[in-house]
């Protein structure tokens, strides 16, 4: 108590008081730390790696002395290993600060310290762990608290300390490595629940206690590491790596081999070479004597951890030669009742007999789920049997398959594989129930920070490879498919009125003018079937053409278009192409590469879908709508010739038209509007107010026919890049629902849609980057002043184009209403949530600048309905 | 109720106590000058043992002083204990293995929060014994490692301790040693106190037990060296040996 009352730094922690005043002080030195370079950091690195190295041999003397266990020689190469190659791994790695920037992506990773490190060390490997946890701890700027075993605590507190007073002379704050001088279990516990992260290595009990103190841990595990020893393998190699690895620092690394199985066909020849080479096989008497020596209850004796063969032999009462290396049991049972099928932590290994390379795999199996999952195994191969490897590979389940190569050093990594990372912690996954899976290193030590700015998303320009247009483009263009394209056989796909009344005729002339081959499929329907179009590919499949030619409305292009995704991929799924997008760029399903049997050719008669130069086409199976969109389906070639389009009915004009109006206005407002998309929807909003009355009332008005064409087909480059929005996608369920014209379902719900979008405090704004804010209301009075209306501000500016909007409809017949327009009310209502949800959910929805509510678009339906009699729910 | 009690026939002697019949009741008198706190304390455990139900114990009356002596005044069971049952009809005792894991494994399905916790007395016994302070750290890890569980455990479950009545009933006594804790950790102390005094039958009882209960082998085996750990402050003569033999092991690292 009294070293609490005063707060004076503690010269020794032996109490858990000392141990608060400790942890203080390292915090504060790690502050300090903290804000170092990377240069001052690689400098302390360099300091404590080198200190840790020259005191290699003393430290090792320490620990076998400290212990009576292991190997001093070996130990020297342990703390060789544990501060030259942890140095050599991580000199030049990136530790402080901004380790990595991409300045175009805008995102960059800054590393940072975790605090203070606790590092719990075995007794097996207790100078070497310390070193390797000291350094990796300096290299990411934390400070580092040690708790030893208390078996090694002045080994590895004199470790501790080389590496801290180098770590100091280099400039490293004061106080920045310390340790618990009188372990005890409170002690440890201590530390676990105030550390910030704790590197835990020691038997499964601190294990689960470290995992179990609420603090990040990074805990390793026993393992049990086979061996298969194939008929394919080297022999010598093979027993010479296993005698050299097991009897490594008498067998305490975790990593050594535990158990070999050898195939029937050279068991006799590895076992004379074990022989050979000094290794001792107990008889059958001598083998019980063995098993209840090295396991009591299940656990390893004490007692031979860590001892030499003979002297293990010894404490069984069995005589062998003073000078051999490993004690070897040939054992049948794999079972854990076995003995020998134990971690044994010694120079006592387990043989088994295979007959097959199965029988070799199951059993090392086993041996890993009883004793060592997540662990290591070992495989001795050649490394030609690549299906045998994988095979192997398949079924271990431990974090580290080492072929060829003995398990203690090849485990620790960087001495037989170069890009295994060296490690003196090993993670086992969650097979071990652990946090890692790997070999622990300087990347688990810190926090990455990303800083990611604001990126806008890369957009393109997409349209066909070529549009020809003017009155009387189409026999030039065509002439093209001969004397460009070099094609032979033209497929004509239209609908029965066009070809009835002989309009595909100015085709066909043209095609046997050049000489083309040519079948015409003339059954398109109004909304065409899958059925429908399946017909035409059947013709098509027959025919082979190596160009498709779309003639007609928006039915005959759409359905031309499917028919070719059909003839080019016939195994392709429609749920899967018309699955849904949020980015057609990241879409789940990718869409097939189209243009390889046929070129596609779009002629449109009409103008208003501006389908012959989109990427969409709608089809309908069994009564669901399928709407496909890719860029894949863009045709190659579009066709506008007015001559095309002289003989539209007035109904088909008005509607139609008003579809090209709602294209470039939702084009324009939505999130995806560029400068690239924002002048072709001007240009064709424009065309619609000035020509359009003139072609509904005037249709044989030349002038008038071609501006609404180029509107139609502007437009429909526009929203094949920017896209739409919930207008669209409320007129596609109100003509689903209720069998209105596409165009005219447009128009009815156009201006509710307009106010809706156009509120500056929407209750959601769309996502997208280049979406900055809610400025729709002036997107809206930007094309309104385009087209020649502004009002005194950007309230009546909208106020008054809506109304110009509203007068062109009443111009070209629209009714004012849903209800005006002739749907039954009860049959609207009825309909109405599910139309609403279906709306919410179309795939336009995504680009409206406003994200609307389903009780939004249903509010909206409401208005449309009842138009000027809406009276609002209270 | 002291003045109805006469102590009639010594019917078993304990370290600390002797027993003694009175008519329908047995008295268990402690020595002059044992623990008063010690005494309520084995009276409490029984009380509340009685109390969680479903346990056959013999009923606790009243805890007399008499003559300087406390006393903890039960029913008195006619029978025969296990172990003695065992003795005179060795053929069957697979049969009474059988029965003896199925009891303890009905008081493991029970629950008592006013017990103690069983990791802290182990703890405290281990941090008791004279262990050197490594092995003390390791086995407080390995306490401190295990699962914590809440089950009723007798504590000193042996076949002495299970009486089977005149009436065919079975009745487990002594519950001195109860707490709340992990079954393993109560069936390691039955397989160890078996390996002290009846090793014949200590793989029987053990291989039963996990078979019966599907406990792994190892789960059990995991916590021999705590509780051998934990029985060395008892000093009993010929124990030490195993004790420390179970005692040091590593689990692995």
């Amino acid at each position: 108590m009294a070293t609490k009352k005063k707060v004076v730094s503690p010269e020794k922690v032996e109490t858990v008081e000392q141990l608060e005043i400790r942890l203080e002080e390292l915090r504060a030195a790690q502050k300090e730390f903290a804000t170092f370079t990377q240069e001052q950091v690689d400098k302390i690195f360099y300091a404590a790696a080198t200190a840790a190295n020259q005191n290699r041999i003393p430290l090792a003397k320490m620990a076998v002395e400290e212990t009576g266990m292991g190997i001093v020689e070996d130990k020297v190469i342990k703390n060789h290993f544990a501060s030259e190659y942890i140095y050599n791994a991580y000199k030049d790695t990136k530790t402080c600060g901004v380790i990595e920037e991409d300045k175009a992506y805008g995102i960059k990773k800054i590393a940072e310290p975790m605090g203070v490190v606790a590092a719990i060390i075995p007794t097996t490997n207790p100078t070497s762990t310390a070193i390797f946890k000291a350094l990796i701890a300096l290299k990411t700027r934390n400070a580092l608290m040690i708790s030893p075993h208390p078996r090694a605590k002045d080994c590895t507190i004199a470790a501790a300390k080389i590496v801290r007073d180098a770590a100091e002379k280099a400039g490293a704050p004061k106080g920045l490595i310390s340790w618990i001088d009188t372990p005890s279990l409170e002690m440890t516990q201590t530390l676990m629940s105030d550390a910030d992260i704790i590197l835990a290595t020691g038997g499964p009990g601190m294990v689960t206690a470290a995992y179990s103190s609420g603090k990040p841990a990074l805990g390793v595990g026993p393992g049990n590491t086979p061996v298969i020893i194939d008929e394919t393998a080297d022999i010598k190699l093979a027993v010479n790596s296993i005698i050299h690895s097991k009897t490594f620092d008498n067998g305490m690394i975790c990593a050594s081999e535990q158990s070999v199985t050898v195939l029937d066909s050279i068991y006799d020849e590895v076992k004379k070479e074990f022989a050979y080479r000094g290794c001792y096989f107990l008889k059958k008497d001598e083998l019980d004597k063995v098993r209840k020596t090295i396991i009591i209850n299940g656990s390893v004796n004490a007692k031979i951890v860590g001892q030499k063969a003979h002297t293990i032999a010894k404490i069984a009462g069995v005589d062998v030669p003073e000078s051999t290396k490993i004690l070897i049991g040939e054992v049948t049972s794999v079972d854990v009742t076995e003995e020998f099928a134990h971690e044994k932590l010694s120079p006592v290994l387990a043989m088994y007999r295979a007959k097959t390379f199965d029988e070799a795999i199951e059993k090392a199996e086993r041996l890993v789920a009883d004793g060592g999952y997540g662990h290591t195994s070992s495989l001795y191969i050649d490394t030609r049997e690549k299906e045998k490897m994988e095979k192997h590979a398949a079924a271990m389940k431990t974090c580290r398959i080492l072929v060829n190569t003995p398990s203690s050093q090849g485990g620790i990594g960087d001495l037989y594989n170069f890009k295994l990372q060296p490690a003196l912690t090993l993670g086992c996954g969650s097979w071990g129930g652990n946090s890692v899976a790997g070999n622990v290193g300087v990347m688990n030590l810190i926090n990455i920070k990303t800083v990611a700015e604001r990126r806008e998303n890369m957009l393109w320009f997409r349209a066909p490879e070529k549009v020809y247009f003017k009155k009387g483009c189409m026999p030039v263009a065509l002439q093209e498919l001969k004397d460009v394209y070099h094609k032979k056989r033209c497929f004509v796909v239209t609908d029965s009125f066009l070809y009835k009344n002989n309009f595909i005729k100015p085709i066909t002339d043209k095609l046997n003018e050049m000489g083309i081959t040519y079948e015409v499929f003339a059954n398109v329907q109004p909304d065409p079937t899958l059925d429908n179009a399946l017909e035409g590919v059947a013709a098509m499949n027959r025919f082979e053409p190596d160009c498709i030619i779309a003639y007609g409305g928006g039915s005959a292009m759409d359905c031309g278009k499917i028919m070719w995704v059909l003839y080019e991929h016939p195994d392709e799924s429609f749920e899967n192409m018309a699955m849904r997008f949020m980015d057609i760029r990241k879409r789940i399903h990718e869409f097939p590469h189209m243009g390889d049997k046929a070129t596609f050719i779009a002629i449109p008669t009409s103008s208003g879908t501006g389908s012959e130069c989109t990427s969409f086409a709608v089809i309908t199976d069994k009564g669901v709508k399928y709407p496909l969109a890719d860029y894949e389906l863009l045709p190659d070639i579009a066709i506008v010739d007015v001559d095309n389009m002289m003989t539209q009915p007035k109904g088909l004009t008005s509607a139609s038209g008003i579809d090209v109006l709602v294209h470039c206005l939702e084009a324009y407002v939505s999130m995806m509007a560029t400068d690239y998309t924002d002048g072709l929807a001007l240009k064709g909003m424009k065309n619609v107010f000035e020509y359009l009355p003139t072609a509904y009332n005037e249709g044989s008005n030349v002038e008038a026919r071609q501006k609404m064409a180029d509107a139609s087909c502007m437009a429909g480059m526009a929203f094949n890049n920017a896209f739409l929005g919930v207008c669209h996608s409320m007129a596609h369920k109100l003509g689903a629902f209720h069998h209105i014209p596409h165009g005219v379902a447009n128009a009815l719900v156009l201006s509710y849609v307009m106010r809706f979008n156009a509120d500056e405090q929407p209750a959601k704004m769309g996502t997208f980057p280049q979406y900055e804010y809610p400025h729709t209301l002036r997107r809206y009075c930007e094309a309104a002043e385009f087209c020649g209306v502004k009002g005194k501000n950007d309230a009546e500016t909208f106020k008054l184009f809506v109304e110009k909007i509203e007068d062109l409809k009443k111009t070209v017949g629209i009714p004012e209403s849903i209800a005006a327009w002739g749907i039954d009310e009860k049959a609207f209502l009825e309909t109405l949530d599910e139309m609403s949800e279906n709306a919410f959910d179309d795939q336009c929805t995504s680009a409206n600048p406003r994200y609307p509510l389903i009780s939004e678009i249903k509010e909206m339906y409401l208005m449309a309905y009842y138009g000027k009699d809406y009276k609002p729910a209270k | 109720m002291a003045n109805t009690i006469t102590l009639e026939q010594q019917i078993g002697k304990g370290e600390f106590n002797e027993v003694y019949r009175s008519g329908e009741l047995a008295v268990k008198l402690f020595n002059k000058g044992y623990s008063k706190a010690d005494v309520m304390n084995e009276a409490y455990i029984q009380a509340r043992i009685e109390e969680v139900g479903g346990i056959n114990i013999p009923k606790l009356h009243s805890i007399p002083l008499m003559n300087d002596r406390y006393g903890i005044v039960m029913d008195y069971i006619p029978g025969k204990n296990m172990a003695e049952l065992i003795y005179e009809n060795p053929k069957d005792t697979e049969k009474y293995i059988d029965k003896l894991v199925d009891i303890q494994m009905e008081i493991h399905t029970k629950r008592c929060p006013y017990l103690i916790k069983m990791r802290d007395k182990l703890a405290d016994r281990i941090n008791r014994s004279d262990l050197d302070e490594d092995k003390k750290f390791e086995l407080l890890t390995m306490l401190d490692g295990s699962p914590k569980h809440n089950k009723v455990t007798h504590g000193d479950f042996t076949p002495h301790n299970i009486m089977v009545g005149e009436d065919g009933k079975i009745y487990i006594l002594d519950w001195n040693h109860a707490s709340q804790g992990n079954a393993s950790a109560d069936v390691a102390r039955t397989y160890l106190w078996l390996c002290l005094h009846h090793k014949e039958i200590a793989e029987l009882y053990l291989d039963m037990f996990c078979q019966k209960s599907r406990t792994d082998k190892r789960y059990v085996q995991r916590w021999m060296p705590v509780v051998a750990g934990a029985r060395l402050i008892k000093k009993k003569d010929g124990e030490e040996e195993l004790l420390r033999k179970w005692v040091d092991v590593v689990l692995y690292e």
